[in-house]
């Protein structure tokens, strides 16, 4: 496994000249001061714990896997201690309310924190991962004493929290759950029924574990309407808020995995077990659907994470690793051979996960901003217009992360060559943890669905004509720019034929409902590469001020202009393909009849 | 892990509808005995085997995987009588030299037995593939006393064979290999050295392996022009055929891999083994290129055979997943099919675009390898030539498209999909190795791009070229191909123009065949997928039944949907080298 090493000096780039953190902070309201100074100390702190203790046991952590013992899990060797050394750090209460134990940071500090938790170790990471959903979701829908009595403990580490909502039978469907919940006379609800894929739905690491599971209250309406939320605790907690009575949820076995073979995915048996409501009955996906952007912005984060570990292998792969000679002449006349970075078709691969990988920290850390902001702006206008943004934006970054995120990682054991494929050197360990991203908090179908459908249809255009008013205003403050203009050009360009594409789609949609299933995915590819292309050149341009004030970074700035060049002639004209393909038309999907896929 | 079905119906339209194999194959004597009877013989034996006696092994195999005890490696457990059984029917020796007992069949067809031994366990069929492939570069290139004592054991599976190539410094450029071979006084060689990667290296399915090992000898060269070939037994062989004493050379350990579990992969270690030389000193290399035609396509062919296991899974499960309402739904039962929803629809076209396009193209660089062995000198120049060419974009496309298949055949189950019980996910590891051994595929982008257009001056090329702007002749008449023809004119002349671009620009940028080959080499795989597409075509244009019906809309389908990707690609070339070679190896 390449040993981690935190991109500080990217992630200052991004936050501080990209973003202007410093003012971005100061002007938040309703968090705890976060001025540059703890900024920095955090981030350091946070690269210490993600270089060497979690990043250590990651490759470990694959080998040995979870075990599940009569109803236990046991998490592989280092795994507890980790959690423990995390929990005494107070990095689970980071972006939690101070009167819950919190520090109250903004929440895209702890976006930061899991870039680097999780490049470190996705697998370890995905038990807090889901912490923070469950403290997130009780903290807004629950009642103050749910509050006090589940948050605290999960906001100081020793309790985690789970996300029961799959069924056997229904994933991306959950109006489809049968999971019941019987009202008892003591107003609590008695929960029968089976989840599957449960994240962290049993473990060693705490001494107790809040499972927040769907369920239909007996006699609720069908579908989606008839869904409530419940707080169902592995140990009900006695009158002093400690672990009291075993309540009867049970982990029935592990799922055998491809990879994140660290994370214990549980099938979760509730036998009549007790369960208290979250908020009002039938509204519980809704109270879902409020920490859905925060949860799909963690894992896009996840493509991030494994760009930029994989980019990192094989990095240093290619500086190491002696064949053949460049076709310019020997770079290393003295070696016997040259090293493979100096061939083009290695530095293609090198330079797309390169491209990627910074592209997506400026692209997701901006999404968490708009998240704070959605919160913390000063005026109304603006949290709702942060609000619009991120809901744009979220499923992109979720499906277009996570997928370019896989080619990334592929790309980074392609460079290994025969050496890839080879556990001990963990780049394959980095494919088979990330597969997972394309499919699990909504599969990248799901993500195309929630673009089109739902947030650019669904808003009558409002959301998207917000960003890609933005997109023009800039290519308009740029259009002189002599260096530029071929790039603001392609981005202008791409930007117009956003709003055409979804003239298209839309009045397609009109005449047929298939229409929208039929292009989803390939608009929402094309809108991930505009959005890169629109966030490079904005990095491009700043680097370029940088240089022309007299930057002593000058190597780390002109990189970022050769690989925004890079970005904008290699990467940008997959976008004509899939606009292409979004424009095609049903017919050529929907023509072939079910049984005649396959003779 | 799906249950196979090996796709007989689409087999057999290619070889006798869209490619009218047979009368191709009346025109070269070695293959003349080939009637269609036998062809559908070898199909549906074949199809039997693998769908009853392989393909269950498939996923126990990944589990159990293989391990190296006190006397070597062994295999999963079911394995041995299973190989015994294939090597029993004759199957290691279809595409063999009837001299020495083959059974002489032609690549078209072995190519198709090969697809469906990987649709039905990859890990496995690679002890099979090994033993064929050192089988064939025996049979070209060694002396014939060695021919008529090893080749009769490997063809009938008894021996098997291994090749011994890659060093831990040395994977791509072999010239730098250290292995050496001292000359003894009876002629033989002293192999010394350690390998690495070597696929059933050491393995419990046959009696002894015959290794074809890459060495130098003392005085060689240095680089690619000192090394030569060596063949290297297990046990040696005594005069009478039987086995003698056991040669110095052992299996160090099995890596542990992300796939292929089954498939032993050896550090082997040579301490003064005895070997025999294959062909000429110092030509070990050239004596490889023979048999890498052969073998690299068959390397593609085993993305083909995963994809379409990938490709059926999905489709079965699309059928049966219930999941939310379909736009147009007629809201019976709790949810749709999710086959019903246009995004899983998607998926599931583009898997069957790519997968049966793939097959034509395997199919049809197979019988360009089969016409090599014409007796008129011109049909066998001219496909000698289409071979070198179309070789890399066989091997490189066929494995780049075989992998995204078997991914998006594990998105359509969702969750179900990375869980290992379903076996979706193990396709998708065991495809990935494809990619990268017999020379990874941007080895094989350079090839094409350097060696073969380049170096050709366009000649190779503007062959394969002609021959399509010949076809497109042929079909301009008929209005039913009117898309399909669109299409493949406008693939091909991208593919013209850039390929124009590239000849224009590389005097003055070194780096741009470099930095364009990959995309290059996937704009030549699209625009054969787009001629492979326009023939299916044209057999089923106007025939209503279900098989022709579904050609004609999936060949629409892979022109209006997938075919837009070759103007991205040539975008992307026709920017030049800076992008990718501007930054200093420390601004990385």
């Amino acid at each position: 496994m390449p040993e981690y090493k935190a991109p500080l000096r990217d992630i200052r780039f991004v936050l501080e000249d990209l973003l202007d953190s410093e003012s971005h902070y100061s002007k938040l309201e309703g968090r705890a001061e976060f001025d540059n100074d703890l900024r920095e100390a955090i981030i350091n702190e946070a690269a210490k714990l993600a270089e060497n203790v979690l990043s250590p046991i990651n490759q470990s952590g694959d080998e040995e896997g979870c075990h599940f013992e009569e109803g236990c899990v046991t998490t592989p060797a280092g795994f507890k201690e980790a959690f423990a050394e995390y929990a005494a750090g107070g990095w689970a209460g980071l972006a939690a309310a101070e009167e819950l134990g919190g520090q109250n940071l903004p929440a895209s500090a702890g976006i930061i924190v899991n870039e680097l938790l999780g490049t470190a170790n996705w697998a370890w990471n995905m038990y807090t991962g889901l912490t923070f959903g469950a403290v997130k979701c009780i903290t807004e829908h629950g009642s103050d004493e749910q509050r006090t009595v589940y948050v605290k403990k999960m906001v100081e580490g020793t309790w985690t929290g789970t996300m029961c909502i799959t069924e056997a039978h229904c994933g991306s469907d959950v109006g489809l759950a049968r999971t019941k919940a019987e009202p008892q006379a003591d107003g609590s609800y008695k929960i029968t029924g089976a989840k599957h894929f449960i994240t962290g739905g049993d473990h060693d690491m705490a001494e107790n574990i809040v499972h927040l599971t769907l369920a239909r209250v007996v006699g609720a309406p069908a579908g989606t309407k008839g869904i409530s939320l419940f707080i169902v605790p592995k140990y009900l907690p006695d009158t002093d808020g400690n672990p009291g009575e075993r309540n009867s949820v049970y982990a029935g076995s592990i799922e055998k995995k491809m990879g994140i073979k660290a994370s214990a995915t549980c099938v979760m048996n509730f036998d009549g077990a007790k369960g208290f409501m979250v908020g009002a009955e039938n509204s519980g996906l809704e109270q879902m659907f409020t920490m859905m952007n925060e949860a799909r912005l963690g894992t896009a984060l996840q493509g991030l994470c494994a760009a930029q570990l994989a980019f990192q292998g094989s990095l240093a792969y290619a500086k190491d690793r002696l064949a053949m000679r460049s076709l310019t002449g020997p770079k290393n006349p003295d070696g016997p051979a040259d090293p493979i970075i100096v061939h083009p078709d290695v530095r293609r691969m090198l330079l797309t996960q390169k491209a990627l990988s910074e592209g997506f920290r400026a692209f997701l850390y901006e999404i968490a901003f708009d998240g704070d902001r959605s919160q913390g702006a000063a005026s109304e206008e603006e949290r709702k217009a942060a609000e619009n943004r991120m809901a744009l934006l979220t499923p992109i970054a979720k499906a277009f992360c996570t997928e370019l995120g896989y080619e990334s990682c592929n790309l980074g054991l392609q460079v290994f060559g025969g050496h890839g494929y080879i556990k001990e050197w963990g780049m394959e360990q980095i494919i088979r943890d990330t597969r997972i991203s394309m499919v699990y908090e909504g599969t990248t179908g799901i993500q195309a669905l929630d673009l089109i459908g739902r947030k650019v249809l669904g808003s009558g255009g409002e959301l998207l004509k917000g960003y890609t008013k933005e997109i023009h205003k800039f290519c308009q403050s740029n259009e002189s720019s002599e260096q530029f203009k071929v790039m603001v050009e392609a981005l202008a360009a791409c930007n117009k034929q956003w709003g055409e594409l979804t003239m298209h789609l839309g009045g397609k949609a009109m005449e047929n409902a298939d229409e929208v299933g039929a292009g989803s995915v390939d608009y929402l590819m094309f809108a991930g590469y505009v959005a890169m292309a629109y966030t490079w050149l904005r990095m491009a341009v700043l680097a370029q001020q940088k240089l022309d004030a007299g930057s002593s970074e000058e190597a780390f700035y002109k990189a970022k202009l050769t690989t925004a060049d890079f970005y904008f002639k290699r990467l940008l004209p997959r976008a004509q393909a899939h606009a292409t393909a979004a424009m095609a038309g049903a017919a050529s999907l929907m023509d072939l009849p079910a049984d005649d896929f396959a003779f | 892990m799906p249950s196979y079905k090996a796709p007989l119906d689409d087999m057999r339209f290619l070889l006798h509808e869209v490619f009218a194999a047979e009368q191709l194959w009346q025109e070269v004597p070695a293959f003349e005995h080939v009637s269609m009877d036998l062809v559908d013989t070898v199909l549906d034996e074949g199809a039997k085997l693998n769908e009853q006696l392989i393909a269950p092994l498939n996923r126990p195999g990944d589990e159990e995987g293989v391990r190296l005890e006190a006397d070597g490696a062994k295999t999963p457990a079911s394995f041995p009588a299973a190989f015994k059984t294939l090597a029993e029917n004759g199957w290691v020796g279809l595409g063999g030299n009837p001299e020495f007992g083959g059974q002489g069949m032609p690549k078209a067809l072995t190519v198709l037995f090969e697809e469906m031994l990987n649709s039905a366990g990859c890990a496995f069929c690679l002890y099979s593939i090994l033993t064929s492939g050192a089988a064939f570069a025996i049979n070209a290139h060694a002396s014939a006393e060695l021919k008529q004592t090893y080749l009769p054991k490997m063809y009938s599976g008894e021996w098997a064979g291994a090749m011994a190539l890659t060093e831990a410094h040395a994977g791509t450029d072999l010239g730098m290999i250290r292995t050496k071979a001292e000359p003894q006084a009876d002629g033989r060689y002293k192999i010394t050295g350690t390998k690495i990667f070597i696929t059933g290296g050491d393995h419990d399915l046959t009696e002894n392996i015959i290794h074809l090992v890459l060495a130098k000898l003392p005085d060689a060269p240095a680089g690619p022009k000192g090394i030569s070939l060596f063949l290297v037994p297990k046990f040696l062989v005594n005069a009478d055929g039987s086995l003698g004493a056991r040669n110095d050379f052992s299996c160090g350990s099995l890596e542990e891999k992300m796939g292929i579990h089954g498939s032993t992969t050896c550090v082997m270690n040579y301490d003064g083994a005895t070997g025999y030389l294959v062909g000429d000193v110092n030509k070990g290399l050239a004596a490889m290129f023979t048999m890498m035609n052969y073998e690299r396509l068959s390397v593609g062919v085993s993305g083909i055979g995963l994809a379409q296991l990938s490709y059926q899974g999905a489709v079965e499960y699309a059928k049966d997943r219930l999941q939310s309402r379909a736009p147009g739904s007629a809201m019976q039962g709790a949810a749709d099919p999710i086959i019903g929803h246009g995004d899983v629809r998607r998926m599931l076209m583009t898997q069957k675009a790519l997968v049966e396009a793939g097959r034509a193209f395997g199919v049809y660089v197979g019988l360009l390898l089969d016409q090599t062995k014409a007796d008129d000198a011109a049909t066998a120049g001219r496909a000698d030539k289409l071979v070198a060419l179309l070789t890399p974009v066989a091997k490189a496309f066929l494995t780049d498209k075989g992998f995204e298949t078997c991914v998006l055949g594990q998105q359509v189950y969702g969750g179900h999909g990375y869980i290992r019980e379903h076996g979706m996910e193990q396709l998708v590891r065991d495809a990935r190795i494809t990619q990268i051994y017999e020379g990874t595929n941007g080895i094989q982008a350079m090839d094409l791009l350097g060696r073969k257009v380049l170096q050709s001056r366009g000649e190779l090329l503007q062959l394969y070229l002609a021959e399509i702007n010949d076809y497109l002749e042929s079909i301009s008449q008929n209005t039913h191909l009117l898309p399909f023809a669109e299409g493949l004119k406008f693939a091909a002349n991208t593919l013209e123009q850039v390929t124009r671009a590239i000849f224009a620009g590389v005097a003055n940028d070194a780096h741009l065949p470099g930095t364009a080959a990959n995309d290059y080499l996937h704009l030549v795989g699209f625009t054969s997928f787009a001629y492979m597409w326009a023939k299916m075509a044209e057999q089923s244009v106007g025939k209503t039944d279900n098989l022709h019906d579904a050609k004609v809309k999936t060949g629409l389908f892979f022109v209006q949907r997938l075919l837009p990707q070759v103007s991205t690609l040539a975008m992307a070339i026709t920017q030049g080298s800076k992008a990718t070679m501007a930054l200093d190896v420390e601004q990385f």
